[in-house]
């Protein structure tokens, strides 16, 4: 078993005192708490984490480990698109033979680019799904915990989300294929749909009033330099919120939990001689945070686990990225829209919403682009933001899945899920040439490629 | 004593509003940049050959995304601009080619447009039938150079469907 540091010594020296570390390393095998402590307190990356963690907390099957998971796709991407960015020339002229060359001629190109396109792709998963896990288990609740804004750290969740989205939508359309040029198309109509301003809007974010040159360049900025930046401040912020919220909201539990629990008197004190109780001796309210079998150090219990799920999730995608090789459509042609024209998995929801919202009323008609485009996510967004506000279950219940208190809650964004599941589902299987519903089994008609 | 805090408050609140005001015009001025002063797009009005070169019934221009139609002598010209959301549609020949009065004129209809994007379906005149679609594909104007007679399309002058152009 770990001994006892001798820090703490009568006669200690000035650089041995509490705070001072005169050691530039630190260990993740602390032989004692005073050094797992320091593990954690000078070191830069760790410096985000307590000294002491929650066992609950460190459950797999209480988090999943699916915001570890993001943070490790994120960092992915991050070192994935470093070596991109010295391949890629953003111009309509260069960008798709770059990306051609990135996959055919550069030495691992093809995997580098795999690994960028496969850890964007699983990153809008786990981000979602990080999302419902949130939502399942009340952890935007706050607890007993004194100045908690869990909500606020939502909505931060909930700003990386959309932070994620964006970043995939302006990642696909570098390529500058026909995916790319189309889904321009589309994106930017959908902003020019909103009344007024939207020409405008449209017009800012193409740098003209044609798909060219300037088009290529803003979304190239805002894939490389703008939304990262955004995302990695998000991030900061998110971690930081986690700490001073006092941690997953499980340990909130945990420390209602204690609380009803009554703890026995400790034998070595006499209460009945200071004449303030007879006969049965009072019985102590701890919480069980200071329990010592509740809690671990965090350096190497956490850490460890972190990083299984680090090196877990890089392990999976480089050997995925062997596997599976990344498509590149056609050049951009303004010519022709690919039929039928399909955006990535995660936009197919929309699409369908954006095909199926068109309405009209007598010889009134409200667009589809912008009622099913701009309307209905911003409603769903605008719902998801305010959502901690609206819950008004007991504190109780943070920190646990599907707590009885919660089931309409529960339920409701289980259907919302799966209406937007149906959705991709029917754009992803069902839909064929001019977008017409065709079932899986049934083969496409035959379609000249060119009138 | 107050006059002086007074006179210190008041230095702070200039300071920091012309500090506010320094940075709100930098943004400005940053942000401005990004609205181009000119554009590069391609003209509007465009030569797209000689009245002769065009056969009879319906021929596609890419680089317009124009379907323009002749019908003996006259043309009309109508947009491949789905106005949904913007995909180029695609004309189907229809088995049996019909006439309907359309704003008052008599035209043929000999195709049908179909959008690949969402599904959005026109009739022959343009006329949005099904799908997302909110409006009908626009109508360009057509004229004759006066220079070396070709067709020439005006994509910024949308015409009502009863626009005909007719060559002597």
């Amino acid at each position: 078993m770990r001994k006892q540091g001798d820090a703490h010594g009568a006669l200690t020296p000035p650089s041995e005192a509490p705070g001072v570390h005169p050691k530039p390393l630190w260990s993740f095998r602390p032989d004692s708490d005073r050094a797992s402590g320091d593990a954690v307190v000078s070191n830069f990356l760790l410096h985000w984490f307590p000294a002491k963690a929650l066992k609950a907390s460190l459950d797999w099957n209480y988090s999943l480990w699916l915001g570890t998971v993001s943070a490790a796709l994120l960092l992915l991407l991050v070192l994935s698109g470093m070596p991109l960015l010295f391949l890629y020339v953003p111009s309509v002229e260069r960008a798709y033979a770059t990306v051609k060359d990135i996959e055919y001629v550069v030495t691992f190109g093809s995997w580098i680019r795999s690994v960028h396109r496969i850890a964007a792709h699983l990153m809008v998963a786990a981000v979602a799904l990080h999302l419902a896990r949130v939502f399942f288990t009340g952890a935007y609740k706050n607890g007993v915990g004194q100045g908690q804004r869990r909500e606020w750290n939502w909505v931060l969740g909930v700003g990386m989300l959309l932070a994620t989205l964006f970043l995939s939508f302006t990642g696909y359309l570098l390529p500058w294929d026909q995916l790319a040029y189309w889904a321009v198309t589309v994106g930017t109509n959908i902003a020019s749909s909103i009344p007024w301003i939207g020409p405008a809007i449209r017009e800012l974010l193409l740098g003209g009033r044609v798909i060219e040159q300037p088009t290529l360049i803003r979304f190239y900025v805002l894939h490389i330099l703008a939304l990262p930046g955004l995302l990695g401040i998000l991030f900061v912020y998110h971690m930081w919120r986690i700490r001073k919220d006092g941690g997953l909201a499980r340990a909130d539990r945990e420390a209602l939990l204690a609380e009803k629990a009554a703890t026995p008197p400790a034998a070595t004190k006499t209460y009945t001689l200071l004449g303030i109780a007879r006969g049965t001796a009072p019985t102590i309210r701890a919480s069980s945070l200071a329990r010592p079998d509740a809690s671990v150090n965090a350096v190497p219990d956490l850490t460890r686990r972190a990083a299984i799920v680090c090196l877990g999730t890089i392990a999976v995608l480089s050997i995925l990225a062997v596997f599976i090789r990344s498509p590149l459509e056609e050049p951009a042609n303004a010519l022709v829209t690919p039929n039928p024209a399909k955006a990535p998995w995660y936009f197919l929801w929309l699409q369908e919403i954006v095909t199926d919202t068109t309405v009209h009323i007598g010889a009134f008609t409200i667009n589809g682009a912008f009622l099913g485009g701009v309307i209905l996510p911003g409603l769903l967004i605008a719902l998801l933001t305010v959502w901690p506000w609206l819950d008004r279950s007991p504190a109780g219940v943070a920190g646990v899945w599907f707590a009885r208190d919660r089931r309409t809650q529960n339920l409701a964004f289980i259907l919302l899920a799966l209406g937007v599941i149906a959705l991709t589902l029917v754009g992803t299987f069902c839909r064929g040439p001019y977008w017409h519903f065709y079932w899986p089994w049934e083969t496409w008609p035959e379609i000249p490629a060119r009138i | 004593m107050t006059l002086r805090k007074d006179r210190r408050d008041f230095l702070l609140k200039v300071g920091t509003g012309a500090g506010m005001a320094a940075l709100a015009a930098q943004a400005t001025a940053s942000l401005r940049s990004l609205v181009p002063n000119v554009s590069y797009d391609a003209p509007t009005t465009v030569k797209i050959g000689q009245p002769t070169d065009f056969p009879d019934g319906l021929k596609f221009l890419p680089d317009e995304r124009l379907f323009v139609f002749r019908e003996g002598l006259t043309f009309h010209a109508i947009s491949a601009v789905c106005t949904h959301l913007g995909c180029t549609v695609r004309a189907e020949a229809l088995s049996q080619v019909e006439t309907a009065m359309v704003e008052g004129a008599p035209l043929r209809l000999t195709h049908r447009f179909m959008c690949p994007c969402h599904g959005s379906r026109y009739s022959g005149d343009g006329g949005n039938q099904s799908g997302p679609a909110p409006r009908p594909l626009a109508w360009y104007h057509l004229s004759i150079a006066p220079d070396d007679g070709q067709l020439v399309v005006d994509l910024a002058r949308e015409v009502s469907r009863d626009f005909r152009l007719t060559v002597a």
